[in-house]
């Protein structure tokens, strides 16, 4: 997905990202989060992403000339260096050793059942201050899509009228052929 | 036979890596939207898997 030049290329390798995500998460015993992952993730926003990306074009097969010529080495080792950062972190903190999970009593009557027992139960002010943020995440789309009209100030309206005085505009509608 | 905690998060770790290469090195805009989202999984995989497991 990095590498590939093509943007259409990046999206469908960013789809097969995904599923083998949501066979993590079904490894991990999450079968809803396994299924919002496939729908939500490959359904809509990878067709999202595909249809902003054919709605404004591809520049496919014209390879650009990268002018980031320092940038991209250095974002290489940057990101060595910060993965084995976080490796060694890793095997300070957690360790490798296997802990029997109790996700299963957790998961009692279905996983789905769980996710909405401990949603609407426990977590219900942080979830409903997230659909309060997608609100104002939809109202702010709105704001910044929508066009300001042309305003018509009263010289033009003067000027119009003047004209219409004058004889110098057609009069629509008013009967009678020019 | 339980993978440990560890391989996610190692896992997670390479995607989040991977993420990062990609909003530093790419220019399209939408091409570094894609890659925040792969950051975004990347974190979601590690809390599902730190969810997963019990200390």
């Amino acid at each position: 997905m990095l590498l590939v030049r093509n943007a259409v290329h990046a999206a469908l390798f960013l789809i097969v990202n995904f599923f083998c995500l949501a066979v993590f998460y079904l490894l991990l015993d999450a079968p809803f989060l396994f299924a919002v992952q496939i729908v939500v993730y490959a359904g809509a926003i990878m067709v999202l992403f595909l249809f902003v990306i054919m709605l404004l074009g591809v520049d496919s097969g014209v390879p650009v000339r990268e002018r980031l010529l320092i940038q991209r080495p250095l974002a290489f080792v940057l990101a060595a260096a910060f993965v084995v950062e976080l490796f060694l972190a890793i095997r300070a903190g957690v360790g490798f050793a296997t802990r029997a999970p109790d996700v299963f009593a957790a998961n009692d009557g279905g996983n789905t059942q769980a996710v909405a027992k401990v949603l609407f139960t426990q977590y219900f002010f942080p979830f409903e201050v997230t659909s309060v943020l997608l609100l104002v995440a939809a109202i702010a789309a709105m704001v910044l899509a929508h066009r300001k009209a042309p305003t018509v100030t009263q010289a033009e309206i003067d000027a119009a009228a003047g004209k219409l005085e004058a004889g110098e505009m057609p009069v629509y509608g008013a009967g009678g052929a020019p | 036979v339980r993978t440990p905690i560890a391989f996610y998060l190692m896992l997670s770790g390479i995607l989040f890596m991977l993420g990062t290469v990609g909003v530093l090195t790419r220019k399209n805009a939408l091409l570094i939207f894609m890659s925040v989202e792969l950051q975004l999984n990347a974190v979601n995989l590690a809390l599902v898997a730190r969810g997963c497991t019990t200390t």
